[in-house]
């Protein structure tokens, strides 16, 4: 095959001549990186590669140029005598560029090792140096802080409604706050210690702190347990009661920690609340039967007193007719009783003095069999205001609440009446305290039901408090009975002095 | 204790004579008394020192591979610098098969002959082979088109590296 020759021998020429400029170059660019970072693993390899490759470029075009140079000067043998020598060189770079290449990337792994640990060690060293330099302010900063913080939960812990206590696995009481202390104390002393005792000494149920220690131990706490608190004074609180197991560095043993709730106040309201709704729908119930009732009453009193008129005194007939009248008057006054405990009618209020009321009731009930052995006393507040409300109504009330007071005592005993202006000033309250014989804790919830008397038949109708409770609710206020068996009953009501307008 | 030792590998060394003595005897009598050439050092005449480049030339091609290898696979190759370089490595290796092709052709198969005729005309003989391998003896002499390029690259790699790291230690606030 015959070709030309000159397509080889530029290429070669100006190929060799560009190997040098372009290998040089980057040899130049190398020795640039090595002076800005000369441990660099990276810029090392590239010098390497570079540089081996310079070599290269100048053995090996150097050697072809002198190729192309000899052979056109017909210099063949002298050629042949460097041709060896070119070689060998170029052999020896490629072996270094291979084998730097090949150990590169592991040169490179700890490289990059070494990198990032001098990267940890400067940072930490810097670090050092911060803390050295500024060691008195962090610990000033650092104390202020856990001042700060210890306040902030000395805070919670101190100014708590609800108790915190610390305790022992045993029991034995660590810290309490001084809301747990003065609930402990209740009746006593509110500053006595109760540190050191131990908390089952409070609980009321003897397995109480059993159950409470073994679940939390099990299930590592304990969310919202009922139990009623033993209290110094020898009443019982209920509470609920949260807790878990806690182990701090301070503290070798772990110790309970617990959150306990006074929920008495909170359980009352709910009773009261549920009272008031049972006896709103009985009120509903009673004031549709009474309506229902009253018209054939009416009728039936009237064509009674029609028949009386034409009628003989004297005659069998007229007796009977009376009889009627009688009974349909006394079923009348009982469906009466139950409207007004329905409060179907709006009180007509004035303004009044309520003292003038309870003087005038005692006046009524002594003038009608009141026995002499029983002492009515009144405490009346100076300071209360007129309010406007239903005079009628209001006596029908302490006329019920003395003669229920009355029949409580029995042939001797005391009866108190106070009257004062509640702390916030928005309404007043009348007590009628006795004491008599109490009232039942089974019958606490009953007895402003209708028809509920504990009275013999034929004593009482068991309307008397329903009707007192429909007035005094329908006054907008509020009544309600604290009692004790064999000790006596107080009643208590409400009175707003700014008249709520009842709904109803 | 050292006499101990001693004592007892003489004790080993006179036991293996005892029973290894004839025959070692024997052996070193062959070597050393009949005739023949002396091969203390090895002579590297002839081919072997293409065989030597070849391999060189299979190393680098070897080694830029497997620099390709790793660049990629811990994602340099994202970096501009280290993109131009795995252009050159890649050249490299076009450029290392191209010149061991050419040497096997001319140098170990010696399957052509290359002479110049007169007129900036050469002639290429076929010695051996198929006629295409002249064509490709012809184009393989042009391998300056190979390594150019790789240098080429490597010059751009390594100065977007001097820029980079120009660039990175300005914006560390330090003097470049």
């Amino acid at each position: 095959m015959i070709a030309s020759f000159s397509p080889i021998w530029w290429v070669d020429v100006a190929g060799s001549l560009l190997m040098i400029i372009f290998a040089f170059i980057s040899l130049g660019y190398c020795l640039r990186l090595r002076r800005l970072d000369a441990a660099d693993i990276v810029i090392n390899y590239l010098f390497w590669v570079c540089g081996a490759l310079s070599v290269f470029a100048i053995s090996r075009s150097v050697g072809h140029l002198l190729k192309q140079m000899l052979l056109l000067a017909h210099r063949e043998a002298l050629w042949l005598s460097i041709q060896p020598i070119s070689g060998a060189v170029n052999t020896c770079t490629f072996i270094v560029v291979a084998s730097v290449t090949l150990f590169f990337e592991r040169n490179w792994k700890i490289y990059g090792t070494i990198v990032k640990d001098r990267h940890e060690l400067e940072v930490a060293h810097e670090k050092l140096l911060y803390l050295n330099q500024h060691l008195e302010q962090l610990a000033e900063n650092r104390s202020a802080a856990l001042v700060a913080s210890e306040h902030k939960y000395r805070q919670i812990f101190e100014v708590s409604k609800d108790m915190i206590l610390v305790t022992h696995t045993d029991g034995q009481i660590i810290t309490i706050n001084p809301a747990g202390r003065q609930l402990m104390n209740e009746g006593q002393d509110s500053q006595t210690s109760v540190e050191g005792k131990e908390f089952q000494q409070f609980l009321s149920g003897p397995q109480d702190w059993y159950a409470i220690s073994r679940q939390i131990q099990i299930n590592g706490s304990i969310i919202n347990e009922e139990l009623d608190l033993a209290l110094r004074d020898g009443t019982r609180r209920r509470v609920l009661l949260s807790g878990s197991i806690a182990r701090t560095l301070a503290e070798e043993a772990a110790t309970f920690h617990f959150l306990i709730k006074d929920i008495q106040q909170r359980q009352l309201m709910q009773k009261q609340m549920a009272q008031a709704d049972k006896l709103a729908s009985i009120g509903e119930f009673a004031s549709g039967i009474a309506h229902e009732i009253n018209n054939p009453l009416g009728i039936i009193l009237g064509y009674t007193q029609l028949l009386l008129r034409s009628e003989d005194p004297a005659a069998d007939q007229y007796q009977d007719l009376k009889t009627i009248e009688k009974h349909v008057q006394s079923c009348k006054t009982i469906v009466e009783d139950l409207l007004n405990f329905a409060r179907t009618s709006a009180p007509s209020r004035e303004k009044s003095n309520i003292h003038a009321i309870i003087t005038d009731t005692i006046r009524f009930v002594r003038h009608h069999g009141n026995p002499d052995a029983i002492q009515i006393e009144t405490d009346f507040s100076t300071d209360l205001p007129f309010i406007r409300m239903d005079e009628k109504k209001i006596k029908q009330v302490m006329i019920n609440l003395l003669t229920n007071a009355i029949h409580a005592v029995g042939d001797e005993g005391r009866i108190r009446i106070l009257t004062r202006l509640t702390p916030s000033g928005d309404a007043i309250s009348v007590a009628v305290a006795d004491t008599g014989h109490g009232i039942p804790k089974e019958n606490l919830t009953r007895i402003f039901d209708p028809f509920f008397t504990t009275k013999p038949t034929g004593k009482g109708t068991g309307l008397g408090l329903s009707v007192s409770y429909g007035i005094i609710k329908g006054h907008g206020g509020q009544i309600q009975v604290d009692s004790e068996v064999d000790k006596g009953s107080i009643f208590t009501f409400l009175l707003p002095v700014q008249p709520v307008i009842s709904a109803r | 204790m050292a006499p101990l030792i001693s004592g007892h590998i003489s004790g080993w060394i006179k036991a293996l004579y005892s029973r290894c003595g004839p025959v070692i005897c024997a052996v070193a009598g062959v070597f050393f008394l009949s005739a023949s050439p002396v091969l203390a050092t090895q002579g590297h005449s002839g081919i072997e020192g293409v065989w030597v480049h070849q391999f060189a030339h299979l190393f680098f091609l070897f080694s830029m591979g497997l620099l390709i290898f790793w660049l990629r696979r811990a994602g340099l190759v994202k970096k501009t610098a280290w993109r131009y370089i795995q252009n050159a490595a890649f050249f490299f290796i076009i450029w290392n098969a191209d010149a061991a092709l050419v040497h096997f052709l001319e140098e170990q198969l010696i399957a052509v002959e290359m002479t110049m005729v007169g007129g900036g005309q050469v002639r290429i003989d076929l010695l051996r082979g198929s006629d295409w391998i002249s064509v490709i003896y012809y184009l393989g002499k042009l391998d300056h088109i190979f390594c150019v390029p790789a240098m080429i690259c490597l010059m751009l790699g390594v100065r977007r590296m001097l820029a980079d790291h120009r660039h990175e230690t300005a914006a560390r606030g330090e003097i470049p």
